[in-house]
C-alpha cells in the first residue's frame, strides 16, 4: 500500500509532490496579483469620481456573483481567442498559439480574489478612525505619510482576517485549474487514479494534502492576527 | 459572430441548464438545512469530546476543495463498487447528479452548521433566562426563543451560503451533469462562439439577483420588529463565523 | 508696536457648512505666553474655529497667520499644501477623543512626529520623548499600547505627543470632556503646569475653574460670533451680555 505513495518509478509520491509544487506556485503567484487588484477595486469603489466608482462597484459585484470556474473558462478561452486573432492579424502565416493555463489561472483566480479583497479592503478603509488620521495631519504629516504610516497599518489589521479567509479559498480554488489541464496537485492525482484504478485512495490523499495546507494556513494566519493586534484589546 | 445568434439558437439548452443549476443548489442547500441545526446544537451544548467529530468534519469540509470532495464521492465510490452493489447503493453512486447533490449537501452542512452556531451564540442570555423564568421547558425555550432568534441572526449569512453554493454547483458540470455551466461548455465546444460564456454569466447574475431579492423579502417578512440597522449588525455577527 | 510678540493671528474667520454659517467672522490674536480659553455652549462653533486655525477645516474666508506669515487660501482651498504642513508642525493639537494611534506604543506615538515629520535622529527623538512622557507623569508606560491606558493617561500621552513637536502654540479641543470625572484633574494639572511654564495655549473648554484660574484671556463664542472677550476675572464677575450671564449661571 505505502509503495503506491513512494517516490521514484514505482510510486506516485514524486508526481503528486510535483503537482503540489505547481499548486503552491499558482497560489503564491496569484496572491500579490489579487491583493493589488483588491486595492484598485477598493480605491475605485471609494472614489468620489462617479465613473470610477461605478467601475469598482461593478467589478466587485459581478465578479463575486459568477462561478469561479466560469471566470476561469472565460479567461482561458476568451484570452486564448483574443491572442490568436491578434497573432493572425499580425502575421497570417503563424500557426495558432496556446495560452498558458498557468497564466490563465493566475489571471482568473487573481480577478476573483481581487473582487472579494476589494470588498474586504473597502470595509477596512471605512472602519478607519477619522480622528487618528486627523491627529496625523495635525502634526504636519503629508497625505502620503498619513496613508503609509497611519491608514495602511490599520487597514492591514482590519483586513487581515478577511484576506486570510480569501487566501484559503484561493488555495482551494487552485484545484479548478486542473480542469484546463494545468498539472497541479488535483490533476496529478487524476493521472495517478487513471493508472492505479484506486480513485478513493488517491482523491482522499489529495483532500488530506489540501486540508493540511488549509490548517497550516489557519495557524499562520492566527499568529499574524495576534501580531497585528498587539496592544489592541479584543472586543 | 453576432452574440444574438447563439442565444436565439441555444436558449432552450441554457434555460434547461439553469433549471438544473437551481435544482442542484436547492436540493443541496435543503438537505444541509435539515441536518445542520442538529449539528449546531451539539456544537454549542455538549462536551468537547462529543463535539470533536463535528469539528473535524467541518474543518475538513472547509479546508478542502469542493471539486476534490466531489471527485472523492463520484470517482472514489468506484473503488468500492462490489460492496456498494451488494448493498444496492451502486445505482445511486453511478449517477453524477446524485453524487453532486450529496457532495453539495455534505459541504453546505459544514458551513451552515458554523453559521447556525454563530446564530445560537448570538441569542442574548437574558432572553433565554426570561423564558426559563416564565417556566418554559428546555424544549420550549429552544423552539420558542432560541430557534427563532438564532435563525433571525443567521438569515443573511445563510442566504450568502446558498448563493455561494449556487456558484459552486457549476462544478457539477465537470462530472458531466448538464447544469448551466455544462450546457454552456457544450454549446461552446460546438460553436466556438465565445459569447455563450457571457450569456451564461448574465444568467448566473440574474439567478443571484433574484435570489437576493427573494431572501431580503423573506427577511422582512420574518422580522418586522427589527430595523435595518439591527439586521446588518446581526448579519455581521453571524458572518464572523462563516465564509468571507 | 507690540505686533512682534503676536504668535498666531486669525482674522475674520468665516465657515459655512452647506447653507449653514457656523462662524460669522471670528478674529483672535494669541501672543507669546497667552493662555486663551474659548467658552460657549454646544454648537456655537468652538471646535470649528479651533480646527480652522490649523486647517483641519479650511475657512470659507478670513486669514490665519503664524509669526506674521499668512497662509494663503485661494478659492476656498489652501494654495499650497506644503504651507499647511509647515503651519501644523508649529501648532500642536490635543483632541477631545485623544486620537492616539492605536497601532503604536506610547513611546512610538510621541516619537512619530519628531522622527517622521521633523526628521530628527531617532536616538535624540527617543530621549526627548521619554523626557516629555516623564513631564506628563507617564515615564513608566512607554511600551504600553494606548488601549492599555485609562482615558486620563491617554490624554496625557496625547499632550506629550503635541509637546514633542515643540510647537509655538498648542490647541486643545475640550481635552477633558471625554474623561470620567475622577480623571479630569490629572489632565488639568498637566495643562496648568504647561501654562505656568509660559507656553502659548488656546483651549476650548467647559471647565470654568480652569478658564478662570489659569487663562490669561477668555473668549465667549455664541452662534458663530465672539460676544465677550477679556481677562477672566473681569468677564466672570461683570458679564456684559445677557447670553454670557445665562451661560455662567447654567454651567454653575
Ligand atoms: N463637518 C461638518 N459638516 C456640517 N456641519 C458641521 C460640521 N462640523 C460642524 N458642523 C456644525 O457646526 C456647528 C458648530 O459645531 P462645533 O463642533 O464647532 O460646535 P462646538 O461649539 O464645538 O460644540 P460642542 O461643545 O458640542 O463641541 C454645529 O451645529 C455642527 O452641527
Ligand atoms: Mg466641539
Amino acid at each position: 500500500m505505502l509503495e503506491l505513495f513512494s517516490l521514484g518509478d514505482t510510486g506516485w509520491g514524486d508526481e503528486i509532490l510535483r503537482g503540489l509544487l505547481v499548486t503552491a506556485q499558482l497560489a503564491v503567484t496569484t496572491l500579490p496579483v489579487g491583493i493589488l487588484l483588491g486595492f484598485f477595486a477598493a480605491f475605485a469603489s471609494l472614489s468620489r469620481f462617479v465613473p470610477l466608482r461605478a467601475l469598482g462597484v461593478g467589478y466587485t459585484t459581478i465578479m463575486r456573483g459568477l462561478p469561479e470556474i466560469l471566470t476561469l473558462f472565460v479567461v482561458y478561452n476568451g484570452v486564448g481567442l483574443l491572442l490568436n486573432s491578434l497573432v493572425q492579424w499580425l502575421s497570417p502565416e503563424a500557426g495558432s498559439i496556446d495560452f498558458s493555463p498557468f497564466a490563465a489561472g493566475v489571471i482568473a483566480l487573481g480577478m476573483v480574489f481581487g473582487a472579494f479583497a476589494g470588498e474586504v479592503l473597502r470595509g477596512a478603509f471605512n472602519a478607519l478612525d477619522r480622528g487618528q488620521i486627523e491627529a496625523g495631519r495635525a502634526i504636519g504629516m503629508t497625505n502620503s505619510q498619513v496613508f503609509w504610516r497611519i491608514s495602511l497599518p490599520q487597514v492591514w489589521r482590519f483586513a487581515l482576517p478577511g484576506l486570510g479567509n480569501l487566501w484559503i479559498n484561493l488555495l482551494k480554488d487552485t484545484a479548478l485549474v486542473s480542469v484546463i489541464a494545468l498539472d497541479d496537485l488535483m490533476r496529478m492525482t487524476k493521472v495517478a487514479v487513471g493508472v492505479t484504478k484506486q480513485p478513493f485512495t488517491f482523491y482522499l490523499l489529495a483532500c488530506l494534502i489540501y486540508w493540511v495546507l488549509s490548517v497550516l494556513s489557519e495557524l499562520v494566519l492566527a499568529a499574524m492576527e495576534r501580531r497585528a493586534n498587539r496592544g489592541v484589546r479584543r472586543a | 459572430m453576432n452574440p444574438m445568434d447563439v442565444i436565439v439558437t441555444y436558449w432552450p439548452r441554457l434555460i434547461d441548464g439553469a433549471l438544473m443549476t437551481i435544482r442542484l443548489t436547492l436540493l443541496g442547500a435543503f438537505i444541509a438545512a435539515l441536518v445542520s441545526p442538529w449539528l449546531a446544537l451539539v456544537r454549542v451544548n455538549t462536551a468537547t469530546f462529543i463535539q470533536a467529530p463535528i469539528r473535524v468534519y467541518v474543518s475538513f469540509m472547509r479546508g478542502t476543495p469542493l471539486l476534490a470532495q466531489l471527485f472523492l464521492i463520484f470517482y472514489g465510490s468506484g473503488q468500492f463498487r462490489p460492496e456498494l452493489e451488494q448493498w444496492g447503493l451502486w445505482d445511486f453512486f453511478r449517477d453524477p447528479f446524485n453524487c453532486a447533490v450529496l457532495a453539495f449537501a455534505l459541504n453546505s452542512t459544514a458551513y451552515q452548521t458554523e453559521i447556525l452556531r454563530g446564530g445560537i451564540l448570538g441569542v442574548p442570555r437574558g432572553e433565554i433566562e426570561a423564558a426559563r423564568a416564565v417556566g418554559m421547558t428546555p424544549i420550549q425555550v429552544l423552539r420558542r426563543v432560541v430557534a427563532p432568534h438564532a435563525y433571525r441572526i443567521a438569515w443573511p449569512a445563510l442566504g450568502n451560503e446558498v448563493i455561494l453554493l449556487m456558484k459552486a454547483s457549476a462544478l457539477a458540470s465537470i462530472v458531466t451533469v448538464f447544469d448551466l455551466m455544462g450546457r454552456t461548455r457544450q454549446v461552446f465546444s460546438r460553436t466556438f462562439d465565445f459569447s455563450v460564456y457571457l450569456w451564461a454569466a448574465l444568467i448566473y447574475l440574474c439567478i443571484t439577483a433574484t435570489f437576493v431579492l427573494l431572501w431580503r423579502f423573506a427577511e422582512r417578512r420574518l422580522s418586522p420588529h427589527l430595523s435595518a440597522a439591527d439586521s446588518t449588525a446581526a448579519a455581521r455577527l453571524a458572518e464572523l463565523e462563516a465564509r468571507p | 508696536m507690540t505686533t512682534t510678540d503676536c504668535v498666531l493671528e486669525a482674522i475674520e474667520i468665516r465657515k459655512t457648512f452647506g447653507p449653514f454659517e457656523v462662524l460669522k467672522g471670528v478674529s483672535l490674536e494669541a501672543r507669546n505666553h497667552d493662555v486663551i480659553s474659548i467658552l460657549g455652549s454646544s454648537g456655537s462653533g468652538k471646535s470649528t474655529f479651533l480646527r480652522c486655525l490649523n486647517f483641519l477645516e479650511t475657512p470659507t474666508s478670513g486669514s490665519v497667520s503664524l509669526h506674521g506669515q499668512e497662509v494663503e487660501v485661494r478659492n476656498g482651498k489652501p494654495a499650497n499644501p506644503r504651507q499647511i504642513e509647515a503651519l501644523r508642525r508649529r501648532l500642536g493639537m490635543v483632541f477631545q477623543q485623544f486620537n492616539l494611534w492605536t497601532h503604536r506604543t506610547v513611546l512610538e506615538n510621541v516619537m512619530e512626529g519628531p522622527v517622521h515629520v521633523k526628521k530628527e535622529p531617532k536616538a535624540e527623538a527617543r530621549e526627548k520623548a521619554e523626557a516629555f512622557l516623564q513631564r506628563v507623569g507617564l515615564a513608566g508606560k512607554t511600551n504600553a499600547y494606548p488601549s492599555q491606558l485609562s482615558g486620563g493617561q491617554q490624554q496625557r500621552v496625547a499632550i506629550a505627543r503635541a509637546l514633542a513637536m515643540e510647537p509655538d502654540v498648542i490647541l486643545f479641543d475640550e481635552p477633558t470632556s471625554a474623561l470620567d470625572p475622577e480623571l479630569v484633574d490629572e489632565v488639568l494639572k498637566v495643562m496648568q503646569s504647561l501654562a505656568a511654564e509660559g507656553r502659548t495655549m488656546i483651549v476650548v473648554t467647559h471647565e470654568m475653574g480652569f478658564a478662570r484660574q489659569v487663562s490669561s484671556e477668555t473668549v465667549f463664542l455664541h452662534e458663530g460670533r465672539i460676544v465677550e472677550q477679556g481677562p477672566p476675572d473681569e468677564m466672570f464677575s461683570h458679564p456684559k451680555t445677557e447670553v454670557f450671564e445665562r451661560f455662567i449661571a447654567k454651567v454653575k
